[in-house]
């Protein structure tokens, strides 16, 4: 008995310094959003006892947390203002991800369950797009996206985030829907369904899950993405991995503001996370075990 | 009374004001003979320099009328252009973003777009924009280590001035940019590769309590330097050291001041037949000086840029450092440091000996001050050059670099006569964008300067080949600095054979 109360406690301080070890970063960062630029790079390191400020937040937020365009912003809104920025986020992986899961949804249904000439060199080829580096079809897509009028819009960077999740979706989504015995296709089929309603009232809310996990994995993608904004916007936006790099200037580093813009930009990614984590357990679970 | 003396006098006496060296009532009586009284006390009723000077750049800090007349008459047949100019995060482009370009986009109808990047990033815009011809940027920032790559990218402003005459501005005077950064930054063998932008130059900060407390003077020679910083690091260390370094291995940064020591030493990175000749006895003395003064640096200065080092002196952790005067501002900003009024600014080192230019290749100028700075220019590729064109004049004019210099927090001006502007010299208090080391900036860039060479591959010598190799050399990779040297010189003509 002493000895299992022994384990327990120790068990409870190995959990909590797990818990510490993936926290603390998160916390001396959004702390650093709190502190003048005096109080950041203290030796010893000022863990707790700073004197907290909203300098940094009212910078990079402007005066209203509006979502005006960078030239609205008041007089004195400085350049560290990025408010705008969140939002152009937002608009960019949110759409990515609508796009890719729609288009992948269908796509992994027929592959998982059609059968066609081809088939699995097909699965073979989406996973290929994978393999090449992103930074060898930036340029090309620069000159493409030019030619059509892309550069420097949402349609544009949607477009091309969609197409990065794109192979990413597709497997993932295969994968689920193979997870879902054909039988009940067949069944389906039996009672005189058609395909279409097969794959929308029967397999797509089990897939569900999947889905969701899915959809998590591609916003999370697009919302760090930077190589692909960086090359193809200017100054019509910026997502905020492309605009966190701005604050390195030429005299030096405005730490508290990028920690103020990071720390604001955990919060979106977090909500969606939220919004799906009943489906996300069950999508990251599905097919662990085997019938 | 002049219009610039009554900013001045404003500027002195709520200065004045503010630091409790006036009271309320002196501070109303000079402040009504301008017609201000009451209305003045407002502007020093902040608690802090910087509050005061902000209230009082807002109330006084506009653009000439003369200048704002010129842009409205000859900026009319451009209304509804929208230009764009990508740039790297300095005060300048900061001032000019964030403050100054409404007044030139309402007088003209031009709407300019500016799109601020880290220095790495701006180089690659430019280049696919270069490759493709595509005029995606009107306007180009261009680094003075880049001003041969892009030599035939830009127009010549003086070519632009002669050939657009309705399209000059009045007084522009392109002769009052100083020469020596005309030369050092702008110039490519004939060709002005855009006007001199901002200038960032090597000058000596050092805290000047620290120093008297120990009895030390600012450091003159190399000598000085090591011996003062040694004396520091010993008496204060492990909290505070004498000197920290921007030794980050691999970045340009490292590059910057190791010629600034090489050039002190009487070293030049070419000859004049266009060789290396950092490995010869004067470049070895040079890095083993350097080592020296490592050994009684901050550890783990290795990791930091010119970024690091500065944080170092605004943290207290070190007494002085060789490095950007742009850095100095920042320094006297109460809000950003522990060292408010504490750092003074002096001109570098003496050099033990100098090289002279002809005995050296591609345009390098021996110097301990070491140049950085870049280049306004409009892009041959632009779809809209005369528009850009009246942007450049507007934004590099004396008025403007003046509401540069001060609303941008004490940037070093590249116009002589901005020195001079009382807006400017009004500023020369302890505080945030102050202007008060601007004289040694002056002197340093007229007297002191040292500038990289000009040649295409400059990029990738200065970039990668010499800061990757010195990197590897205070890791311990090389025997010797001979060795490593060497091992510079072989990496160094390889990029030349291409």
């Amino acid at each position: 008995m002493h000895q299992s109360k022994l384990v327990r406690t120790v068990r409870t301080i190995a959990g909590w310094l797990v818990v510490g070890a993936f926290f603390f970063p998160i916390y001396f960062w959004t702390s650093v959003a709190f502190r003048d630029s005096k109080d950041i790079f203290n030796w010893p390191p000022i863990i707790f006892n700073f004197q907290p400020t909203m300098r940094n937040f009212e910078q990079v937020f402007g005066i209203s947390f509006g979502f005006a365009r960078q030239d609205a912003v008041a007089p004195g809104g400085g350049n560290f203002y990025m408010a705008p920025r969140l939002w152009d986020s937002i608009v960019v992986a949110s759409m990515s991800t609508v796009l890719a899961i729609t288009v992948a949804t269908f796509a992994s249904y027929a592959l998982s369950r059609m059968n066609f000439r081809g088939r699995h060199q097909f699965v073979n080829w989406v996973l290929s797009t994978r393999m090449m580096p992103p930074v060898a079809v930036a340029i090309p897509m620069f000159f493409i996206f030019k030619q059509f009028n892309l550069l420097d819009t949402y349609i544009g960077v949607i477009l091309i985030h969609g197409l990065m999740n794109l192979p990413l979706a597709v497997l993932l989504l295969k994968s689920f829907f193979d997870d879902i015995p054909a039988e009940i296709d067949e069944s389906a089929l039996l009672d005189g369904a058609s395909r279409w309603t097969i794959f929308r009232r029967v397999v797509l809310p089990m897939a569900k899950g999947g889905i969701a996990a899915t959809a998590v994995l591609c916003f999370i993608f697009s919302w760090t993405e930077f190589l692909f904004v960086l090359t193809l916007t200017q100054t019509g936006l910026k997502t905020v991995p492309v605009v966190s790099s701005t604050f390195v200037t030429s005299i030096g580093t405005a730490w508290g503001n990028m920690a103020a813009l990071g720390a604001a930009a955990i919060v979106p990614a977090f909500f969606v996370v939220l919004l799906v984590q009943r489906h996300l357990v069950r999508g990251l679970t599905m097919g662990s075990l085997k019938q | 009374m002049k219009d610039s003396d009554r900013k001045s006098y404003l500027a002195s006496v709520t200065d004045r004001f503010v630091r409790g060296q006036m009271d309320r009532r002196a501070f109303l009586r000079a402040t009504s003979k301008l017609g201000l009284g009451a209305a003045a006390l407002g502007m020093g009723m902040g608690s802090r320099p910087f509050m005061l000077n902000k209230a009082l750049a807002q109330e006084e800090m506009q653009p000439s009328a003369e200048v704002m007349a010129w842009l409205k008459d000859v900026g009319k047949p451009f209304a509804g252009t929208t230009l764009k100019f990508a740039t790297e995060s300095t005060p300048p482009s900061n001032a000019i973003n964030s403050q100054l370009k409404k007044y030139f986009e309402e007088a003209t109808g031009i709407k300019v777009e500016i799109e601020v990047l880290p220095l790495e990033q701006v180089l690659q815009k430019m280049t696919l924009d270069v490759a493709s011809s595509l005029g995606t940027y009107d306007l180009y920032y261009i680094d003075q280590s880049w001003a041969a790559s892009f030599s035939q990218d830009v127009f010549d402003p003086r070519e632009q001035i002669k050939a657009k005459a309705d399209l000059a501005m009045p007084n522009y005077n392109i002769d009052d940019f100083l020469p020596a950064l005309v030369d050092g930054i702008s110039k490519y063998q004939d060709r002005w590769v855009g006007v001199p932008y901002d200038i960032p130059i090597f000058i000596m900060i050092y805290r000047r309590d620290i120093y008297e407390k120990l009895g030390l003077k600012a450091p003159a020679t190399f000598e000085e330097l090591y011996t003062n910083s040694a004396t520091i690091t010993k008496e204060m260390g492990p909290d505070t050291f004498g000197y920290a370094g921007q030794m980050k291995s691999g970045h340009y940064a490292l590059e910057c001041e190791w010629t600034s020591m090489l050039w002190g030493h009487g070293g030049s990175i070419f000859n004049a037949d266009k060789t290396f000749v950092g490995n010869d006895e004067r470049g070895i003395a040079a890095l083993d000086y350097y080592t020296k003064l490592k050994d009684i640096m901050p550890p783990g200065v290795n990791q930091w840029t010119w970024d690091g080092q500065g944080q170092a002196v605004a943290q207290g952790v070190a007494a002085s450092m060789l490095s950007w005067g742009e850095f100095f501002p920042f320094f006297d900003d109460p809000t950003q440091t522990k060292v408010s009024g504490l750092c003074e600014a002096v001109i570098p080192p003496q050099p033990i000996s100098l090289r002279k230019p002809e005995e050296c290749g591609f345009g390098e100028i021996p110097g301990v001050g070491h140049q950085g700075g870049s280049s306004l220019a409009v892009s041959r590729y632009s779809k809209n050059p005369d528009a850009a064109w009246l942007f450049m004049q507007w934004a590099t004019c004396a008025d403007t670099q003046a509401l540069v210099t001060t609303l941008g927090g004490g940037t070093g001006p590249t116009r002589a006569s901005v020195y001079d502007d009382p807006r400017v010299k009004s500023h020369a208090r302890v505080g945030a964008g102050t202007t008060r080391h601007l004289p040694v900036v002056r002197e340093t860039i007229d007297k002191y300067m040292g500038s990289e060479p000009d040649l295409p591959e400059w990029a990738q010598i200065s970039s990668d080949t010499i800061p990757v190799a010195l990197g590897k050399y205070f890791s311990g990779s090389y025997g010797s600095s001979k060795e490593a040297l060497d091992d510079i010189s072989t990496g160094i003509a390889a990029v030349l054979k291409g």
